[in-house]
């Protein structure tokens, strides 16, 4: 279905930030540094100049492995950037882990020579593709969403916030801190928008002959691992199907015409208020 | 007295020894035996041996060793595994010199093993700067020997020459000045009296070469700049100064002829990868095939597959030799699946282009001119400043890891992807020892959303005659044998043999992590082995006993 973008307006006022690209310095680990491990004493290195800094020097050097928007790369191992990091959580530590790199993966040390300075830019871009989740103001109540969730939605038959939910769909514990509320919106109205492959359907018709169909937990070259909509989890090897389908689509459905918008903006400040720290009211 | 001692001993001795030949009637013999040049070129007819990086002088990777085969693969099982210390993906190739088995290792590492269970006799660990230029990991392909010694390329730019016996460091000559961006990653190849090498760095803006060394010495011999300078044939082809950073890196091992005396190497992308405009014109000898002089290194004939790359593009495969008959005459063909999307025969003795079609998506070029095989263009598809989305992505349609060729089917087998990627320009300027590419990419899908698959090529028609899927894409390279299989490995973690002539599946092993490596076969007291590096981890695998 179309999205009308123009009803995210009135629900979103949050500053729009320049997603692009960034990467890393090759260079071997267990090598010494003159320049010390950085202490959290904030970033003076923040200004709109110095993120643009940033961002030129991640898309040179460090976007062949994060990619050119800083979204991560399967493939190389890279994590996505854009939301929560995994391993740092404050200036200090993404500066840490740029500087020393991460033991024991392809995340090596960016050059002794880089000035501390253009570490810092980095640190500063890396922070800016995520933003602050107390700038946003939502025109939705989260209590209202949450009560909306577990209730004529009925998002809780299929997915999880704290252990409690439903199996066919992704757990939503912490989709604030890595989906914008742009982002929920356009998955609550238009699921198959962005579908990760882990949500593919796939039918199978196995050795028996059975048809079976779930959930793509995981396909490789020569066999797939399915979950069913009973939480039956399958496996089976490709040579032995008869035929299998996979279908790119989610299973939810759209709640562009089930739900109106102040339920709409209700829902997606309550999924926003799932992260670990708590918003302010 | 003294007299009487030793004559009793040497009678007692001379019994000791009756007695074991009685009781040990199996004849034992040392492992490893110095390697000629003439074993080099005759390396087809000693599969009990993997000699150099693909195996013989022709890199078709197709071994004559056939007691593992289409009737018997599925009775394969591992026999010993090996596990590299430093934590980084394995590309080694490793080599098999009478019972020795030397292993490369990141960052630039070798080790020599028993090659029947993978127990080592020794180590060389290099000793490292701590301010390396790498564009893509902490790689290393493999080694080459000559007589009694390996070469090895190093991270930090440099050619080493080690004993193979013991390991010891013979001499260590730097290639490059590594702080400019110079870097090296693949597997010398020897060429008569020298060692042939080529350099990586091309996202750094250095200026690509082939060079040959001296084997004992490690004095250079020659140097072939792959971008021509001022006043040689090629040099207008860059605009203004931009032959000076032009890239053009020869990061992989080439092939030779020796009845036409001919080196081919394979030449990187054009710099910066990804913004044409600082180096309007084709920007030769970026992205092509190059034959050498086996003697003087002089360029005999070239061909470029990608004039004017900004696409990242390299022409980084190694080339396939093969006397075939082509459409009812016997040529001395070079087949090649370019980065590119595009499927070539050319004529080796020559350069002349014979034939080329697409085997895998491509949106960039609407064909090949059918008599000189230059690409006819699809305007429009440079990156831009917002991005614009192409087929093959940067990664390609295929890449470095080593296509195959089987002497019984005539196939050539390449591991291919078929995706796209959105494709971004920026304005960048040069600065020694930075990256210099001028963009970057980025998937809109995710990568399970593309199909690979190993795919096998008629070299007399460029069509496919069959594929096999595999998901996602892989980085792994081939072997064939005169067992009627071929052997490849997957990004999923996969080793597993196919049939060479239909594709069909006969046995596959999950060792669990990615396979960036080509597989490599030997036998050892007659028996025959597979081994394939997944992971940090090389595996090695035979027949049930």
């Amino acid at each position: 279905m179309m999205i009308n973008l123009g009803r995210l307006k009135p629900i979103l006022r949050w500053l729009a930030i320049p997603m692009v690209v960034l990467g890393f310095s090759d260079y071997p680990s267990g090598m010494l540094f003159q320049s010390a491990r950085a202490e959290d004493a904030g970033n003076l290195y923040n200004t709109a100049v110095d993120i643009r800094m940033g961002n030129r020097y991640f898309e040179r050097q460090c976007s062949r492995c994060h990619g050119f928007d800083a979204k991560g790369n399967d493939e190389t191992g890279a994590p996505n950037l854009t939301g929560r990091l995994r391993r740092a959580s404050s200036d200090a530590g993404i500066f840490n882990i740029i500087r020393e790199g991460v033991p024991g993966t392809a995340m090596l040390p960016v050059a002794a020579d880089v000035p501390d300075a253009t570490v810092w830019q980095l640190v500063a871009y890396i922070n800016s593709l995520r933003y602050d989740p107390l700038s946003v103001e939502l025109a939705g109540d989260a209590e209202t969403g949450g009560r909306l969730f577990n209730g004529k939605a009925d998002c809780s038959r299929c997915h999880m916030v704290n252990g409690q939910g439903g199996r066919l769909g992704p757990d939503l514990t912490r989709i604030g801190e890595n989906k914008t509320p742009e982002d929920l919106l356009l998955s609550l109205m238009d699921p198959d928008q962005e579908v990760a492959p882990r949500w593919w359907t796939v039918r199978a018709a196995g050795i028996d002959g059975v048809i079976r169909e779930g959930f793509r937990m995981n396909e490789d070259s020569f066999s797939l691992r399915i979950m069913d909509t009973d939480s039956n989890l399958w496996s089976f090897q490709k040579r032995e199907l008869e035929n299998y389908e996979r279908l790119e689509k989610s299973t939810m459905p759209s709640y562009a015409e089930s739900l109106s918008d102040g339920e709409l903006d209700n829902l997606v400040a309550y999924l926003f208020s799932l992260r670990r720290e708590v918003l302010p009211q | 007295m003294k007299h009487a001692t030793a004559l009793f001993l040497s009678v007692f001795m001379t019994a000791i020894a009756g007695a074991q030949e009685d009781q040990f009637s199996t004849v034992i013999t040392p492992a490893f035996s110095p390697i000629t040049w003439e074993r080099l070129v005759d390396a087809h007819n000693e599969p009990n041996n993997w000699l150099m990086y693909s195996g013989t002088l022709d890199s078709q990777r197709y071994s004559l060793l056939d007691s593992i085969s289409t009737h018997n693969v599925d009775q394969l099982e591992m026999k010993w595994a090996y596990q590299i210390p430093v934590i980084d993906r394995a590309e080694t190739v490793p080599l098999v010199v009478d019972g020795i088995m030397f292993i490369t290792e990141a960052p630039s590492n070798v080790v020599a093993v028993d090659a029947r269970t993978g127990r080592e006799y020794w180590r060389y660990d290099h000793e490292m700067p701590d301010d390396l230029r790498i564009c893509c990991g902490r790689n290393n392909r493999g080694v080459a020997i000559l007589g009694e010694t390996l070469f090895m390329s190093t991270l930090d730019a440099h050619l080493v020459a080690i004993d193979a016996r013991t390991g010891n460091l013979l001499w260590n000559a730097e290639v490059a000045p590594h702080d400019s961006g110079y870097s090296k990653t693949a597997a010398p190849l020897i060429v008569k009296d020298k060692v042939v090498t080529g350099i990586a760095g091309g996202e750094f803006g250095i200026r690509g070469f082939i060079d040959a060394y001296d084997p004992v010495t490690g004095e250079r011999e020659w140097r072939t700049y792959v971008i021509p300078g001022p006043g040689e044939f090629g040099n207008d082809t860059w605009s203004g100064d931009s032959w000076k950073t032009g890239g053009a890196a020869t990061w992989i091992t080439g092939s030779y002829d020796a009845d036409l005396n001919q080196i081919y190497w394979g030449t990187g992308n054009p710099g910066p990868d990804w913004n044409g405009d600082v180096r309007l014109g084709d920007n030769l000898y970026s992205d092509s095939v190059v034959a050498l002089d086996g003697d003087s290194g002089e360029i005999v004939w070239h061909f470029q597959f990608t004039p004017h790359d900004v696409h990242d593009y390299d022409s980084i495969q190694v080339p396939i030799l093969a006397d075939i008959e082509f459409k009812g005459r016997q040529r001395q063909v070079m087949m090649w699946a370019n980065r590119n999307g595009f499927y070539y025969t050319l004529d080796r003795s020559n350069g002349e282009f014979l034939i080329g079609k697409p085997y895998a998506a491509q949106t960039w070029a609407q064909g090949l001119d059918p008599v000189t095989g230059r690409p006819i263009r699809v305007p429009g598809m440079a990156p831009t400043y917002e991005g614009i989305m192409v087929s093959p992505p940067i990664v390609g349609a295929t890449n470095w890891y080593s296509p195959g060729y089987s002497q019984d089917t005539g196939f050539f087998y390449v591991t291919s992807f078929d995706g796209e990627q959105e494709f971004f320009k920026r304005d960048e300027d040069y600065e020694e020892g930075e990256r210099f590419t001028g963009g970057g990419g980025r998937y809109t899908s995710p990568i399970d959303a593309f199909h690979s698959s190993i795919r096998a090529i008629n070299p007399e028609t460029a069509e496919i005659e069959w594929e096999f899927p595999i998901m996602p894409r892989s980085s792994a390279g081939i072997t064939t044998t005169a067992g009627g299989l071929v052997f490849t490995g997957s990004a999923d973690g996969y080793f597993f043999a196919l049939d060479a002539s239909s594709g069909e599946e006969l046995w596959n092993i999950s060792l669990g992590r990615r396979v960036h490596a080509a597989p490599m076969t030997f036998a050892v007291d007659g028996e025959q082995f597979v081994t394939i590096a997944s992971g940090n981890v090389v595996y090695t695998f035979g027949l049930r006993n």
